[in-house]
């Protein structure tokens, strides 16, 4: 069965800033929270400045919701382990975001738990530095 | 996708205007006598960066240092190290009042004014210090720099020329950039702004660059070139008061070269907090 966690999941993240990559402000999003979405992914596109996933999530009701998720660009998350063809629509995942503060239903990646139990962040090395290789 | 391919016809004619066993081009060829000569605008116009002559002009001088490379702000101590405030400089009413509008906003939970974000142009000198590198080509005559991001297109003039005519001046986003040697530096100077949608900060700080923006870079490589450091001082009365100050490192990039970006018009239908109700467009 799957929930759809929002409220029970808050937690407080001690998170740097995550303006990694992002060609809009990052301050539309609640660093203080996450959110925990379990669900099917309708659609993933892998594509510069940001890839993205819609995630249908049902509700407390039982209700289809479907969810925006921004990630970072393909250099990015290739570099943390990332494919193109990593999820496909129809797959079951589990993705953590930090929300928008609007409420609406949309965030920043956190991480992706695939059905096999393998866990996907987007922690960058960062490009120019003795860890970037 | 048609800025990256400019950009690749651009280096792709470098590479060619560069080349010392070039053949001359048809286009460099004496035209037939029934051809009407070539519209030069005159003795004295302006000739292309890119055109032979000017190229084979400049080589005879030796350029202090090349900055042919990817370069990346470095964030290694600061990831907010993008930024070029704090310290920021004491503003003017006209810049006051967005700063504080931004402040609120942020306060409440929203976005002022994110016009990068709804796919404006970042500009100088925001799009020097973006999260994807910066690439830089030299030639004797010129620096043409293209930024991962968005690949938006920069061009530092090393010919000599004088900054247009403000009288038909087209103002853009990354200005109007002429550059100079001084010893081991690279000074640039930088006019010609457009003043609209056009900010000096971004998430959470408003500041406006307007036509009066007046950047001077000082450039140099550090690091047995390694690093490039530019010191910014920055101008524009009708926003803040006297120079602002900053002084950036960007460390080169070996192992990453840019790729296309855009932002095409469904981006934003799918980076859904660019349109959500966070968002205070006006």
């Amino acid at each position: 069965m799957q929930k759809f966690l929002l409220g029970c999941a808050c937690v407080v993240v001690l998170a740097p800033v995550v303006s990694v990559g992002a060609h809009h402000s990052p301050a539309a999003f609640d660093r203080t929270k996450e959110v925990k979405l379990v669900g099917t992914v309708k659609e993933f596109r892998w594509q510069n400045p940001h890839t993205w996933i819609e995630v249908i999530v049902p509700d407390e009701k039982g209700k289809d919701v479907l969810w925006g998720v921004e990630l970072t660009s393909p250099t990015y998350l290739i570099r943390a382990g990332w494919k193109s063809n990593i999820i496909k629509p129809g797959d079951k995942v589990t993705v953590v975001v930090n929300p928008v503060r609007s409420g609406e239903p949309s965030g920043i990646f956190r991480s992706l738990t695939l059905a096999d139990g393998r866990v996907l962040t987007e922690r960058p090395a960062r490009l120019g530095t003795p860890d970037s290789k | 996708m048609r800025t990256l391919t400019a950009a690749v016809v651009i280096v792709g004619l470098m590479a060619s205007a560069c080349s010392p066993s070039q053949p001359a081009s048809p286009q460099t060829a004496a035209p037939a006598a029934s051809t009407p000569p070539a519209d030069t605008g005159g003795e004295g116009k302006q000739q292309s960066a890119l055109a032979p002559a000017t190229i084979a002009r400049l080589a005879k001088a030796k350029a202090p240092f090349d900055l042919t490379g990817n370069w990346f702000i470095d964030v290694s101590q600061n990831p907010e190290a993008w930024r070029f405030g704090p310290p920021y400089p004491k503003l003017t009413a006209a810049s006051q009042v967005h700063w504080d509008a931004a402040k609120k906003a942020t306060a409440e939970g929203k976005v002022y004014r994110d016009d990068i974000g709804q796919c404006w142009p970042a500009g100088l000198p925001l799009i020097m210090t973006r999260y994807w590198p910066m690439a830089m080509v030299q030639i004797p005559s010129a620096i043409y720099m293209i930024s991962g991001f968005m690949n938006s297109v920069r061009i530092v003039y090393l010919d000599g020329r004088k900054h247009t005519d403000p009288d038909i001046i087209v103002r853009t986003y990354n200005g109007e950039s002429i550059a100079r040697w001084e010893g081991d530096t690279l000074v640039v100077d930088t006019i010609g702004f457009r003043g609209d949608h056009h900010w000096m900060d971004q998430g959470g700080v408003a500041i406006p660059a307007g036509e009066q923006l007046h950047i001077v870079e000082r450039i140099r490589l550090v690091g047995e070139g390694k690093q490039l450091e530019i010191e910014y001082t920055m101008t524009d009365p009708e926003h803040w008061e006297g120079e602002w100050k900053s002084t950036k490192r960007f460390n080169r990039v070996d192992d990453e070269d840019i790729q296309e970006v855009s932002c095409l018009p469904d981006l934003n239908e799918h980076i859904r907090s660019t349109t959500s109700k966070t968002q205070i467009l006006q």
